[in-house]
Order: C-alpha cells, then structure tokens, then sequence
C-alpha cells in the first residue's frame, strides 16, 4: 500500500505522454492514469474499500481487484465507476457515497491495480533494474526474455504486458503468495536410480512432466518413478525485499514493466 | 520395470534434440512434423502397429479439452513424445502419451480471434501465427516468448489462419481473408530473427504485370494463401494455392483471368521467385478457391516417370500437373455434380457452360458454394497408389449483385445457398492418382457440417472424420469399414497418426477437444508414488 503510493507520488514525472484512451479509442475521464487522483484514490480505498476488498486490492470479503480476472476483458472505465458508485447488492457491496470527483478518483485507482504495467506509471530507474535482472539479483538464472536466460521460472517476455505493476511487485516481495503452479519445485528418484530435479510442469497419480535445470523435458510414467518430493515454497528466493533497496527494487519492477511482446498500441 | 525406464531414458533423450530440416524431411515416422506430416503434403504415415487386422480393437487412450474452444481445425504436430496444438492465439504442448498439458502460451493482446490450423517446428521453437498476423516462435520446451514479428497488416483486410511451414533456415506463412477484400501473399520469414526474407504477392499491383487480368480494385483481389503450402527439396520449389478473387461473385469490375487468383504458384524457396503459375478457374465467380492440398507424388503417367502435383479442386475436377514445369497433364470430373464446363480443354482450361454465372435472382449451379472438394486434408497412400479424398456432392443457388464493391465491408458481391434446402453429401473417394479414376468411395451421411480431412497409414488403414462427428477407419484397398467412434461434436480437423516408446497413435481434433487412440491394452494397476501428496 505504502509502496504503491509512493511509486504514485514519485511517478508524476513519467506520467506525462502515457496515452489513455480505451480499445474503443474513447476519451477515457482525467482521472484515469493521473497521479495525484491516483493517489487520492487510494487514500479513499483504504478508508473505505479495502474492509472487504484487502490492502492493495488483494481481496478478503470481497473480491480480488488486481488478480484473478483476464486483464484484457475487465470492465470499461464507466462500469467500473458504476459500480463503486452503485454498489452491487446482490453480493453485498454496498453503494459508495461521494462526489463524482471522488469517486472517478476511486475508479482511477481500481483501473491503476489492474492496468497491464507497461500502460502504468512506473517510479522506478528501469536502467537499475536491467542491471540487477542480468546481475546480482540472478534473475536470468532462471527467467527468460525473449529467449535470453534460464526456463525453470515463468518467461517474462511480456511481463509489462501481461501484468499489472502490483502483481509484479507483489511476485518480488512476496514470491508464491499467488501460487506457482506449473513451476513447483520437484525431486524425482526413478526406480532405475536416476535422480532428477526440476519444475513439475503438470502431475497426476500416473504421469508427471518435469522440465529439468538444463531447460530438457523429462515425461514421466508414475510407473517409472520410486519417489518424489514437492517443495512446499515457490522456487523464486523468498528475500529479495530484504536483499534490495525500495530503489532497487523499483527498479526491477520498471524493467519488467517495460517488457512487453509486441507493440503497445496494437492492442488498442 | 527396466523396460520402463529404458523408454523412459529414450523419451528424454529424445525431448533434448533439436528439429532439424533432414528430421523434417524424414517425417512422418513416429513424429509428425508438418501441418501434413511431411512436405510432400501426402499425409501418409509409414507407422504400421495398426491394421486393418486390429483396428476393430481401437480405444480411446486420452482426451484433452481445450478450453474456451469452439472450433477447433488444427492438425496437431508430434516431436519426441510432446505433441503441440493450437487454438485461434493459443499454443499448447501435450504429453502425448497421457495428454497432459506441459505448457500453454496465449496472445492475450491479438486483435482479432479467428480459426488457428495448426503449428510449425524447427530447431527449438514452434511457430504459430496469431489471428492478427503475428507470426510467433516459442521455446518448444517451455512455450517461452522468442520472437514475435507482424508480417500482414489486418487494417487491409488480411487475418492469418494456416500453420507456419518450416524449409531450411525459414519459415513460410500465408495469408486469409480475401472474401472482403485484401492482397494475397506468401512470405518467407527467418527462422531465428523473424525479419522477412522475401514475400511474393498473389495479386499484381497496379502497373504490373497480370494486373491487366483485373479491373480497378486489382489492389484488393484477394487470391488469399489460407492453407500451408507444400515443397519439393529436389527442385527447391514450394508449392502454395490460393484463393477467390474479390468480389466473389460479381465480376462485372475484374473481367478477365484474374492472376493469381484460383491457382497454384510454384516458387524458389529461396527468393520467392515465380516459377510457374497454373490456373484452375479463370476468372471464377463462385468463391471456388484453389486451396485444395498441392499433393506432391512421384507417378507413372502416360507411360513415363513424372513429378506430378494432385490437386482436388473446389471447382469438381480433380488435376493432375507436372511439378516441374507446371504442364498441365490432364484433368477429370471429381464430382457426380458439375454443370458448370462440360470439361478441361488440353491446356487445362475449363470448357464453361453458358449461363452458369450467379444473377440478381439466383442461378443454380452445381457444385455448391463449398465446392466439390475443399480444404478437408485429402492423403496419398504409395501402397495403393491411391489419393483419398472428400468430396462434397451439393448445388446451390449463386445470386450476385453489381453493388460498387467496397473493400472489408463484408461485402462479396453476391452470395450462395442452397435452395430448397439440400445439406448435400459427403464422400471419401478413392482415386488412382496418377488417372483420376474412382477406385471406390464411401458416403458419409450428415448435417453437412464437416470439414474433416484423413490420414493413410502403411498398415493399410484410412482414417476420416465424417460429417456426423465420428473418427472412422475404412481399409484403404476397397473402403471396407472397419472401425468407427463417435466424438460427440461436429469435426473441423484433419486426424494424425505419431507413436511414443513403440505404441502408435491417432489423433484428431474434434470442435473443442483434442483425443487420441490406440489399440486396446488391459489397464495395468498403478502403485501411488511414495512423496506423492
């Protein structure tokens, strides 16, 4: 929360020249994107949303606001605002009060959580990012982009593209809080005495498939297997926050904001 | 248990090397490495495990539902063990023993969701265009980003649909979406950087040469390249169809022949050069495009050894040509229903039947809309000497209107139906490549839905998906039924044939799920895995 807000604040330099206008190519309200109604956004939130919808939009009672939903197909601006302003009760969320100021600040800041990273203001040196990926921070030991670095960790080609800013920060600071399916961390002993390690890409009582460190497939009948152990913690190390600086880490998150597959404007 | 794991240490072995050109042109074996398992385009597997003995004995081993689909019409690939399929912006690699999914990939940003055919492989990516023309390569292991590179430009009309076909160092796509207007091409792209190599327009700019064959709007002629295409290493030369010239069905503003529209270009893969050009309908004006399979085969014809390129045609003749310099050798009726042309002159023009062009009223014309034969993946059999084929026997009421054509309107200058209504029938022929004549077919009563295709194998079975949701084995000597399962939805895929650790399977796409079979083997009891949670 402390950590978003600050990157709000830091940001108004950069957020001068981002474009916003939705898919249909509308003229989205000012607030969207603006960082001090970002800011004040998210001062509201806190006061009023995050009882039920957790800090940063995590969920709790009410539903996850940064997760959970294909970033591509939430609501559009207008409906958002609809329903901070009416609520849906139906599901237990109340109307909220207030002016139309701030609740378009309040929709700001809900867009701002989900919004793909590359279209979001970033506080962050992306220079000092690109450093610690490719440097002491290892990342590339197991993160490719754009087929540079290692394949046991999700690729990050479209990092910035796929992914809001909260969710790239959180999957730093807190590796595994969203889950890791698909790259858990695993040991298998074949009956035949082989020994692998690697990430379960999928596994089941018959089959499992294992992508090991040199990035090699290893498919895999349980009838093949002695034993194999999951761990119970992301592979992703658990103390980047504690390794970094806020700036460093900053940093980080601006790099991997800027990573994006193809051409922003294309998906407009 | 040893033999276990000595499978085992083969598939994983296997999983590590790379697919080579020489790999591709050995395919199919126990991978299937092309949209039609080889570059020949013959969709022939050498696999033999299954007869026409045991095929009674088939079962299903897997299905894998993918999700959010509706329509499927990819035609998986195979390599070592992994098989890989797409949907429209989706690739998914398989274990194709289990059909558990190692990876996905989805372009969340593609602008556009149309129908996907299928993937390309070559070294360590597999290659897959986006509905929006973004040719993309994947880590084959991983489903990690590469490279992406947009290679047409949706804003004039082109949308992308056939899988990426890997030659040499390149891989070669086409385009769709010249029922509304666009310029058909083919490109070549670098494998490992994606940048263009070369690209060959199917429709002349203004000023160029053939552009005489057209009206105003030649820039927007269509001759679209919506299926893979084929290639012959020996003579360097791909072979690629192409599609209706815009509008469909009015051709009061585009007299004339139309290049390339409706044919089939042979092109040095290496600059994209123009070899040679042959064309089946001539100015069509029934959507008749030219995207039956280029089937490339070696014959005795007329009592001497030739190259020749098979073409069933959308229009109801099936083409026998020489691939070399593309002489046109001779032509049949495919069809029990054509009134068009009485026939195919000796240099390969059809000899029309007046008053058979669509008018403001409606005109009927047989075939119908969809032609005599269309995508649907036709198979050669070298065992047989067979080419097996659907075919479509329907007419239907072609209406036209001379409305100025404006381009990605959705107008095509008239339309088809028909009238009353007639689902037509579906048939898989068998035809003596090499003649054109009917060895034997198999009527496949339905909906007239389908757009299903079929594979051959050398243990003498042709497998089909018929026109009411059923995967059926037929021995492909004499069409005798041996097998049939119902998929329980309607088919728009082609079935492939691949084997892992020495179990041959067959695969196809029904409209939302991928399902795989192979002959029985009683369920042996698994032991839960100590560790396992």
């Amino acid at each position: 929360m402390r950590t978003l807000a600050m990157c709000v604040l830091l940001g108004s330099a950069i957020v001068a020249g981002q474009h916003f206008q939705e898919g249909d190519g509308k003229k989205r309200n000012p607030a969207i994107g603006n960082i001090v109604a970002i800011a004040a956004g998210e001062k509201a939130f806190n006061e009023g949303c995050a009882v039920c919808h957790g800090q940063n939009g995590q969920g709790g009672r009410g539903p996850n606001l940064a997760h959970g939903r294909v970033m591509w197909h939430t609501l559009s601006d207008e409906a958002t605002y609809k329903r901070i302003k009416e609520g849906v009760p139906s599901g237990g969320m109340p109307p909220t009060p207030g002016s139309e100021e701030k609740l378009w600040q309040l929709t700001a800041y809900v867009v701002a959580l989900r919004a793909p990273a590359a279209e979001s203001p970033q506080t962050g040196d992306a220079a000092v990012g690109e450093t610690l990926f490719w440097g002491k921070a290892g990342c590339n030991e197991c993160h490719s982009i754009r087929g540079k670095g290692g394949s046991i960790g999700p690729d990050l080609s479209d990092a910035g593209g796929s992914r809001s800013t909260t969710v790239i920060r959180m999957a730093i600071e807190d590796p595994g809080a969203n889950g890791s399916k698909g790259f858990e961390k695993a040991r298998v002993v074949l009956k035949n005495g082989t020994a692998l390690e690697g990430v379960l890409k999928n596994r089941n009582n018959y089959s499992l498939q294992l992508l090991d460190g040199r990035g090699e497939l290893h498919l895999l009948l349980m009838t093949a297997v002695r034993e194999f152990t999951v761990a119970k913690q992301s592979a992703m190390p658990p103390n980047y926050k504690a390794r970094f600086s806020a700036a460093e880490i900053n940093g980080l998150v601006a790099y991997l904001a800027k990573q994006t597959a193809r051409p922003l404007q294309a998906a407009n | 248990m040893i033999k276990t794991a000595m499978a085992l240490a083969m598939v994983a072995a296997g999983a590590m090397a790379q697919v080579k050109p020489e790999d591709i042109l050995k395919s199919p074996n126990a991978d299937w490495l092309t949209y039609a398992g080889d570059y020949r385009g013959t969709r022939h597997s050498p696999l033999k495990q299954i007869t026409v003995a045991n095929a009674s004995s088939l079962v299903p081993k897997w299905v894998y539902h993918v999700p959010k689909a509706s329509k499927l019409e990819v035609s998986p690939l195979v390599h070592r063990g992994v098989m890989y399929i797409t949907a429209p912006n989706e690739v998914r690699a398989l274990d194709a023993r289990t059909g558990r999914l190692i990876w996905e990939w989805k372009d969340g940003r593609a602008t556009r969701s149309d129908v996907n055919r299928g993937a390309g492989l070559l070294g360590d990516s597999v290659f897959v265009a986006t509905s929006d023309c973004y040719l993309t390569a994947l880590n084959r292991k991983t489903g990690a980003l590469l490279w992406q590179k947009q290679y047409a430009d949706t804003k004039k009309g082109v949308f992308c649909s056939s899988a990426p076909f890997a030659v040499k160092d390149r891989v070669l796509v086409g385009t769709a979406g010249g029922d509304t207007g666009m310029r058909g091409f083919v490109a070549a792209h670098n494998a490992t950087t994606g940048e263009e190599m070369w690209k060959f327009y199917t429709v002349p700019a203004k000023g160029e040469k053939g552009a005489e064959t057209w009206g105003e709007y030649v820039e927007w002629g269509g001759a679209a390249t919506w299926l893979s295409g084929t290639y012959d290493p020996e003579l360097n030369t791909l072979y690629w169809t192409t599609g209706n010239p815009w509008p469909d069905f009015y051709d009061g503003d585009r007299k004339g022949d139309n290049l390339y529209s409706c044919s089939v270009v042979a092109l040095d893969v290496d600059t994209g050069k123009l070899k040679w050009h042959f064309q089946f309908t001539p100015g069509d004006t029934h959507d008749w495009d030219g995207q039956s399979w280029p089937v490339l085969v070696d014959r005795m014809v007329k009592g001497k050894m030739r190259k020749i390129l098979l073409h069933p045609n959308r229009n109801g003749f099936y083409y026998v040509l020489d691939r070399t310099t593309g002489e046109f050798l001779h032509a049949t009726k495919l069809n029990d229903l054509v009134d068009w042309a009485s026939g195919i002159d000796e240099r390969g023009r059809p000899i029309k039947v007046p008053g058979k062009d669509p008018t403001p009223a409606g005109n009927r014309v047989c075939p119908g809309v969809r032609g005599g034969a269309n995508w649907m993946a036709p198979t050669f059999s070298p065992d047989t000497g067979l080419l097996y084929v659907i075919t479509m026997e329907q007419c239907d009421i072609y209406t036209s209107s001379a409305k100025k054509p404006e381009p990605m309107t959705g107008f095509s200058g008239g339309g088809a139906g028909p009238k009353p209504r007639d689902a037509g029938t579906f048939y898989l022929r068998a035809l003596d490549a090499a003649t054109g004549k009917r060895m034997w077919e198999y009527p496949m009563p339905g909906p007239g839905v389908a757009w299903s295709g079929t594979v051959s194998t050398a243990g003498g079975v042709v497998f089909v998906g018929d026109d009411e949701g059923q995967l059926v084995a037929l021995d492909a000597k004499s069409g005798r039924h041996l097998w049939h399962f119902q998929m329980g939805e309607d088919l728009f895929a082609s079935p492939i044939t691949y084997a892992v650790d020495g179990k041959q399977y067959v695969a196809i796409a029904s409209a939302t799920a991928v399902f795989s079979f192979g002959l029985f083997e009683p369920a042996q009891s698994v032991e839960l895995v100590k560790g396992a949670r």
